[in-house]
C-alpha cells in the first residue's frame, strides 16, 4: 500500500545500527511525557483561553493570546534574576477545568492564568491562587480603577489583578425600530434606558411589525453561555437578584414578576420560537443577519455593527436600567515551588510596570487609568461606557463558584421558556439550586494566605 | 597450529559470527517492523471503517430528518424552521440543521436565513453527489458558530413546503462532540489516529482545537519538522488529494521521529493518519535484541565450554599418548643402553671361562670387564640423576667455590682427550671479575663437563674448541650472572635435533660423527640441573660447522671475597688463563692402525660400533675358527661386503643401532647390491632392542635371523656353525 516504498521501512540501517548499539547497552532514557524539565531554568506555565481582542494601535492583534505570548517572550528575554523559560498554553473557552484544575500537581499546572473573572474566580477558592497585594505597589494600585479591583478582591485581598474590562449593554436595530414606528425610543449617541412598560410596548410593537423570520429580542437557554445576560434581565421588575448574604433571591414579587415577564414574552412573540433550544451564538447570528431587533453587545463588539444600532441598558430597578461588566486579568498559582511562584509574581510586576504592555488593553475598557487616559479617545464608545459605569450591577454576587451556579441556572430558564414551570416554581428552583451551589462553593472554599 | 593461525581462525570465526548476528538482527528488525506496520494497517483499516460508519450514520440521521420533514404538517418555511429547531434540539448529533432551497437560501434551525450569495454550501452538491461531509470553514459562508464543526449534507428529492422547494438538508455538528468517538489510541496510547482534510486541517485529532481561530494545520506540523527518505510535503499533499495509501517517516520540530500511515476515507477528501512514534518500534524491537543477545551469549558460552572440554580432553589424550610413547621409547632406550654393556660383560665372562689359565688374556679381559662395568655404573647414575631431577628431588649445595678452579678442573679432565684428538683449545675469561661465588660446584662442573666432553667427542681432529667466560654483576652487587659458552667446530646439529637436544635419551645420529658414545642423558641432565639452579642452558648450532652451548647462571657472590679489587681479580684471571693455556697440550700426532687378523676359511663380517663388544665377538668367533672382519658402522659394513670377492663372507653379524648408517639400512643396501651373494649372504641382526617390532623391522630390512644382546654365545655359535657347514638358511 506504500506510495513511497523506501519510506515504508520504519527502521533505516542508520537507525537500526543506532538502535542495535543502544539496545545492547540498554540505556534507560527518561520519558518526555510528564518528566520535569532537566534544565536549571525556571519553567513558567502561563495559560490563556482563546479570546478575541482588539487593540486600537495595532490592527494585527485579533486574539488576546497573541498579546500574552508577546509579554511572555519579552519577560523571558529580559528577566535578569535567573534563567527562565515561559510556556504559553492556549486553551478553548469551554476547557477551563481541563486546563486549570485538571492540571494541578502536574508539570502542566498553570503558574499564571489569564482569564475572565467570572470563570477564574472559581480557582481562587481552591487555595491555589495567591493574593497579589504584596506585589501591587501603591503606584500600580492607584492606577487601577477601583470598581474593577474591587470585583476581584476576596476578603480584602486582591486575587486577580485586572487588565481590562468589558461592559455589556443591549443594542437595538435602528432600521427595525424605525420600521416598527419606534423612532421615539431611539437615542443615538448615548446608552439609553427604558422603563419596563416601555420595554413591553417596544417588544409588542416589534412582534407585530417584524416580517416572518425576524424576531424582537434575544433569548436562549440551550447552554450556560451568555446566561449572565439573562440573569441581568431578571432585575427588570426591581429585583435585587442577590440578598445581602450574596444568595440568589428571586422568590420575591420582583423576581417572580421578571420571570413572568419573560415567560409571557414567549407567547407574545418577543423571542424566536423555542428559544430554549437556542445558543447565544444563534441570537448573535440572527442579530447580525438583521433577523433580531435587540441583542447584547459590549464596547469591544460594538464596532461590528457600526451606526446601525443604538444602545440601551437592560431593564432595571430604576430609570437608568442596568448594565453588567466583567474584568479580565491575571491570577498567580502556588504549585509548591517557591522559585516558580516568585518568577510568576515577577511576571505580573513586569507587565504592570510596563506602559507598553498595559497599553495593549486599549481596545476594550482598560483597567489602567493611565492607559484609559492615553487611549480613551481612540477606544470605541469609551466615554459612553465610562459614563454608564454607575448603572453596572455585579452579576456574580461574589459567590465562590460562579461556574457551578451557571451550570444549574440555565436549565431553569430552559424550562421556564418551554412553559413547563411557572415563574414561581422557576424562582424557587433557581434560588434552591443556585444557592446550594453557592453554599457548597463556600464550604469548599480555601483561600491562599 | 601456530599462534598466528589460531588467531586468524578465531578472528575469522568472530567476524562470521558478528556478520551472522548483524544479518539476523537486521532481518529480525525488518520482520518486527513489518509486523508492526501490519498492525498499523489493521488499526488504520479498523479506524477508517469506524469513521466511514460514523459518516454513514450521520447521513442516515439526516435522511431521517428529511423523511420526517416530509410528513410534518408545516405550512411555510417559518414553521419548517421551528420544526428544524425541535429536530436539532432533540438530536444528539446535530447542533444545527439547515434546509437548502432551490434558490440556494439556507434556513437554519435557529431561524437564521442565509441568502444564496452569502454562502457556497449549495455548490458542494453541484457535481450530482448524493451527500457530502466537510470541515466547517467560514470561507463557505458563516454559520452561527465559530466552533470547529463538521457539515453534513444530503440531497433532497424536491421536498416542497408551502411555496418553497428544498433540494438539500445540512447538519452541523460540533467537532469536539464527535471527535472523542473517532480518536482511537493504539500501542498503549502512544499511537494516535487523526483525520485531516485536503487542506491539512484536522477533522479528528488527539488535541484538536475547538474554535476556528485555534485550528492547527497538519502541513504546518510537517513544515516545522522534516520528512525523511526524500519525500516532500508536496508529495504528501498530492497523495492525500489522490486518495492514496502511503507511509512516511518524519521528525517533528521537537525532534521526535514518527511513522505516519495514511489511508483515504471513502467518500471524502480526507485522509486518515495513524501516527506512531518510532520509539514504539524501537521499544517493540528492543526485547528481541535483548533476547537475541542473551541467547547468542548463552550459545557462545555453551559452545566455548564444550570446545574447551573437547580441547582439554584431546590435549589430555594427546599428552597421554605422548607420555605412553615416551615411556615406550624410554624403555626401549634403557633396554638398549643397559644390554649393550651387559652384552660385553657376558661375552667377557665367556672368554674368561675359556681362558682361565691364560693370565695375560685374563688380564685383558678383566680390564675390559672393568670398563664395561664402569660404563654400566655411569649409565645407572645418569638414569638416577634424570629421575631425581625430573622428580625435583635433587638438592643443590650452596657453598663458596672458585669459578676459576672449577673451570680449571673441568678443562684438566678433558686435557688428555683433546690432546689425543689434536683439538685446539682456546679460553677467554676477560669478563670474570667475581670468581668467588656461592653455589653447587659439583653440579656446575657436571654441566660443563657434559658440554665440554661432548664438544671433544664431536669435534674432529685439528678442530677447535673455545671457551668464553663472562660475568655481569647484579644492581645490588650481591650476585653475579656468569655466562660460559663452549663452541666447537664439530659436526653440528640439525634444527630438528636442536629442538630435542635436551630431551632424555637423545643423540644425534650424525653421519659425520664416528663416535656415538655415552648414555644420551648428559644434555638432559645438564639442562635439568641448570634449570634447577635458576639458569639457562641454550644451544646454537649449524650442521657441519659446529655448535655453541651457553650456560648462564646467576649465583651469589661469595661475601668473603666481595671486597677484592678489580685489579686483583684481573691479575688472577690472567694467571688463570695462562695456567689453562699451559694445561692444554698441543695436538697429538696421528695414531697408528691395528694389525689385521689372520684369514680363516669361514669369513664373517661383524658390524659393531661398540669397540668392546666388537673385540669380544671377534675373540669368541676367532677362537671358533672364524675369520672376522669388523666394521664400525653400517656404511663400513656395506663397503667391506661390496669390496670383498663374491662369496667371501659367509655371514654378517649386523648391529642394529650404529652411527653413520644403522644396521637396517646397511642390510637393505647389501641386499640391493648386484652380486649373487648379496641376496644369499646370511645376515644376523645383533641388537639389544628385543621388542617384537624391532625383530619385524630387522626381518623387513632383509636380515635373516635375530640375535639378541647380551648374546647367547652358544646359540650364536650354533647358528654360525650351521652357516659354516652350509646348512639350510
Amino acid at each position: 500500500m506504500n506510495a513511497f516504498p523506501l519510506a515504508s521501512m520504519p527502521l533505516s540501517r542508520r537507525r537500526f545500527c543506532a538502535l542495535a548499539a543502544s539496545a545492547l547497552v540498554l540505556a534507560a532514557v527518561p520519558g518526555a511525557g510528564c518528566a520535569p524539565a532537566t534544565s536549571s531554568a525556571v519553567h513558567l506555565v502561563i495559560k490563556v483561553p482563546r479570546t478575541g481582542h482588539d487593540v486600537v494601535f495595532d490592527e494585527d492583534i485579533s486574539q488576546v493570546e497573541t498579546v500574552i505570548q508577546a509579554m511572555a517572550d519579552d519577560f523571558a528575554a529580559t528577566y535578569a534574576k535567573e534563567p527562565v523559560e515561559v510556556e504559553v498554553v492556549v486553551f478553548e473557552q469551554n476547557q477551563y477545568d481541563d486546563a486549570v484544575a485538571g492540571c494541578f500537581d502536574t508539570p502542566k499546572a498553570p503558574d499564571v492564568l489569564y482569564g475572565d473573572y467570572f470563570n477564574t474566580s472559581t480557582y481562587i477558592h481552591t487555595g491555589r491562587v495567591v493574593p497579589l497585594d504584596d506585589i501591587v505597589t501603591p503606584d500600580i494600585r492607584a492606577d487601577l480603577f477601583d470598581h474593577l479591583a474591587a470585583m476581584s478582591t476576596v476578603e480584602g485581598r486582591l486575587y486577580m489583578i485586572p487588565y481590562l474590562a468589558r461592559q455589556n449593554v443591549l443594542a437595538y436595530n435602528l432600521e427595525m425600530f424605525r420600521n416598527a414606528g419606534l423612532d421615539r425610543f431611539i437615542a443615538e449617541g448615548q446608552i439609553t434606558a427604558w422603563t419596563l412598560d416601555e420595554w413591553t410596548e417596544i417588544l409588542d410593537a416589534l412582534a407585530g411589525s417584524l416580517p416572518e423570520g425576524s424576531f424582537p429580542m434575544m433569548m436562549y437557554a440551550a447552554s450556560s453561555q451568555g446566561d449572565t445576560h439573562i440573569m441581568t434581565l431578571l432585575r427588570s421588575a426591581g429585583s435585587s437578584f442577590f440578598d445581602e448574604d450574596g444568595h440568589f433571591n428571586l422568590s420575591t414579587p420582583e423576581g417572580i414578576a421578571a420571570l413572568r415577564w419573560i415567560q409571557e414574552g414567549v407567547g407574545r412573540g418577543w423571542f424566536p420560537p423555542h428559544a430554549e433550544n437556542l445558543e447565544i451564538e444563534d441570537c448573535s447570528s440572527l442579530f447580525k443577519n438583521q433577523q433580531l431587533a435587540i441583542y447584547m453587545v459590549n464596547n469591544a463588539s460594538l464596532t461590528r455593527y457600526g451606526d446601525t444600532v443604538g444602545l440601551v441598558n437592560f431593564p432595571g430597578p430604576d430609570a437608568g436600567g442596568c448594565a453588567t461588566t466583567f474584568s479580565s486579568g491575571f491570577e498567580v498559582f502556588d504549585n509548591g515551588d517557591a522559585r516558580k511562584l516568585q518568577v510568576a509574581k515577577d511576571f505580573i510586576t513586569f507587565v504592570y510596570e510596563s506602559d507598553h504592555w498595559l497599553d495593549y488593553a486599549a481596545g476594550t475598557l482598560p483597567a489602567s487609568k493611565a492607559v484609559a487616559e492615553r487611549y480613551g479617545v481612540d477606544i470605541p464608545g469609551y466615554e459612553l461606557f465610562r459614563a454608564n459605569a454607575d448603572n453596572v450591577v455585579d452579576f456574580t454576587g461574589s459567590n465562590p463558584d460562579t461556574r457551578a451556579v451557571r451550570e444549574v441556572f440555565y436549565p431553569c430558564i430552559h424550562d421556564l421558556l418551554m412553559g413547563s414551570t411557572t415563574p414561581e416554581e422557576t424562582a424557587a428552583r433557581i434560588d434552591e439550586l443556585c444557592n446550594q451551589a453557592i453554599d457548597e462553593g463556600r464550604a469548599a472554599s480555601v483561600l491562599h494566605e | 597450529m601456530n599462534r598466528r593461525k589460531t588467531i586468524a581462525i578465531i578472528v575469522t570465526a568472530a567476524a562470521v559470527l558478528a556478520f551472522a548476528v548483524v544479518v539476523y538482527l537486521m532481518q529480525l528488525s525488518a520482520t518486527v517492523a513489518g509486523n508492526l506496520m501490519t498492525s498499523v494497517d489493521e488499526i488504520s483499516r479498523h479506524d477508517v471503517e469506524t469513521i466511514e460508519g460514523s459518516l454513514d450514520n450521520s447521513y442516515a440521521r439526516l435522511n431521517s430528518v428529511a423523511e420526517r420533514m416530509d410528513v410534518y404538517d408545516v405550512r411555510d418555511v417559518h414553521e419548517a424552521q421551528e420544526q428544524l429547531n425541535l429536530e436539532a434540539a432533540s438530536s444528539a448529533l446535530f447542533n444545527a440543521i439547515y434546509l437548502l432551497d432551490a434558490d440556494g437560501t439556507l434556513y437554519s434551525s435557529s431561524y437564521v436565513r442565509i441568502a444564496a450569495d452569502d454562502h457556497a454550501y449549495d455548490e458542494l452538491m453541484a457535481d450530482g453527489r448524493e451527500h457530502f461531509v466537510m470541515l466547517y470553514d467560514d470561507a463557505n459562508g458563516k454559520l452561527e458558530t465559530t466552533k470547529e464543526s463538521l457539515i453534513f449534507g444530503i440531497r433532497l428529492n424536491d421536498l416542497r413546503i408551502g411555496d418553497t422547494t428544498f433540494v438539500g438538508l445540512l447538519g452541523r455538528s460540533d467537532l469536539s462532540a464527535i471527535s472523542d468517538q473517532l480518536v482511537i489510541e493504539s500501542f498503549d496510547g502512544e499511537g494516535v489516529s487523526s483525520v485531516v482534510n485536503s487542506q491539512g486541517y484536522y477533522i479528528v485529532s488527539g488535541n484538536a482545537a475547538t474554535d476556528l481561530s485555534g485550528r492547527e494545520n497538519f502541513y504546518d506540523m510537517l513544515e516545522a519538522g522534516y520528512i525523511e527518505d526524500g519525500v516532500t510535503i508536496d508529495d504528501v499533499r498530492q497523495n492525500i488529494a489522490e486518495g492514496k495509501d502511503f507511509v512516511i517517516n518524519c521528525v517533528t520540530a521537537t525532534g521526535e521521529p514518527l511513522v505516519m500511515s495514511f489511508a483515504p476515507v471513502e467518500g471524502t477528501a480526507w485522509s486518515f493518519i495513524m501516527t506512531v512514534p518510532t520509539e514504539v518500534f524501537n521499544e517493540r524491537f528492543a526485547p528481541f535484541i535483548a533476547m537475541t543477545v542473551g541467547m547468542l551469549g548463552a550459545m557462545v558460552c555453551v559452545v566455548s565450554i564444550m570446545l574447551a572440554l573437547i580441547y582439554r580432553f584431546m590435549k589430555q589424550s594427546v599428552h597421554a599418548q605422548a607420555e605412553a610413547a615416551a615411556r615406550t621409547e624410554f624403555l626401549s632406550n634403557m633396554s638398549h643402553e643397559i644390554r649393550t654393556p651387559l652384552n660385553g660383560i657376558i661375552g667377557l665372562n665367556h672368554l674368561m671361562e675359556r681362558h682361565m689359565d691364560d693370565a695375560e688374556a685374563m688380564a685383558g679381559y678383566v680390564g675390559k670387564l672393568g670398563k664395561a662395568a664402569q660404563y654400566l655404573l655411569s649409565l645407572v647414575n645418569d638414569i638416577l640423576d634424570v629421575s631425581k631431577l625430573q622428580a625435583g628431588k635433587v638438592e643443590l649445595v650452596n657453598e663458596p667455590f672458585s669459578l676459576e678452579a672449577l673451570i680449571d678442573n673441568v678443562c684438566e679432565m678433558q686435557r688428555e682427550p683433546m690432546a689425543d684428538r689434536g683439538i685446539n683449545f682456546t679460553f677467554a675469561a676477560d669478563g670474570v671479575r667475581w670468581p668467588y661465588l656461592v653455589g653447587d660446584e659439583v653440579r656446575i662442573s657436571q654441566v660443563l663437563m657434559n658440554i665440554l666432553s661432548n664438544a671433544v667427542k664431536f669435534t674432529p681432529e685439528d678442530g677447535t674448541i673455545s671457551m668464553n667466560v663472562s660475568q655481569v654483576i647484579a644492581p645490588s652487587g650481591l650476585a653475579a650472572t656468569t655466562t660460559i659458552s663452549i663452541a666447537d667446530t664439530g659436526c653440528g646439529m640439525t634444527p630438528e635435533f636442536q629442538r630435542h637436544i635436551f630431551d632424555v635419551f637423545t643423540q644425534e645420529r650424525n653421519k659425520n660423527s664416528e663416535s656415538q658414545k655415552g648414555t644420551g642423558l648428559g644434555m638432559s641432565i645438564s639442562h635439568l640441573l641448570t634449570e634447577q639452579m635458576g639458569g639457562v642452558l641454550s644451544v646454537e648450532s649449524e650442521l657441519g660447522r659446529g655448535s655453541c652451548f651457553t650456560l648462564t647462571v646467576t649465583l651469589p657472590v661469595d661475601p668473603a671475597h666481595a671486597g677484592e679489587s678489580a685489579e686483583e681479580a684481573a691479575r688472577e684471571r690472567r694467571a688463570f688463563e695462562a695456567a689453562l693455556a699451559a694445561a692444554v697440550p698441543a695436538p697429538a700426532a696421528d695414531g697408528s692402525g691395528e694389525g689385521e687378523p689372520a684369514a680363516e676359511p669361514t669369513r664373517l663380517l661383524v658390524a659393531e660400533d661398540n669397540e668392546l663388544n666388537a673385540d669380544i665377538i671377534s675373540s669368541i668367533l676367532s677362537e671358533e675358527g672364524f675369520a672376522i672382519t669388523v666394521a664400525e658402522n653400517g656404511e663400513e659394513a656395506v663397503r667391506a661386503f661390496s669390496e670383498s670377492p663374491e662369496g667371501y663372507f659367509a655371514a654378517i653379524l649386523m648391529d642394529a643401532q650404529m652411527p653413520v648408517m644403522d644396521g637396517y639400512e646397511a642390510s637393505r643396501a647389501i641386499r640391493a647390491l648386484k652380486r649373487p651373494d648379496a641376496a644369499t649372504v646370511r645376515i644376523f641382526a645383533c641388537t639389544a632392542s628385543t621388542f617384537t617390532e624391532d625383530r619385524n623391522r630387522a626381518l623387513a630390512s632383509g636380515m635373516d635371523d635375530f640375535l639378541t644382546k647380551p648374546l647367547n654365545v652358544t646359540v650364536m655359535l650354533k647358528k654360525l656353525e650351521a652357516v659354516r657347514k652350509g646348512g639350510p638358511r
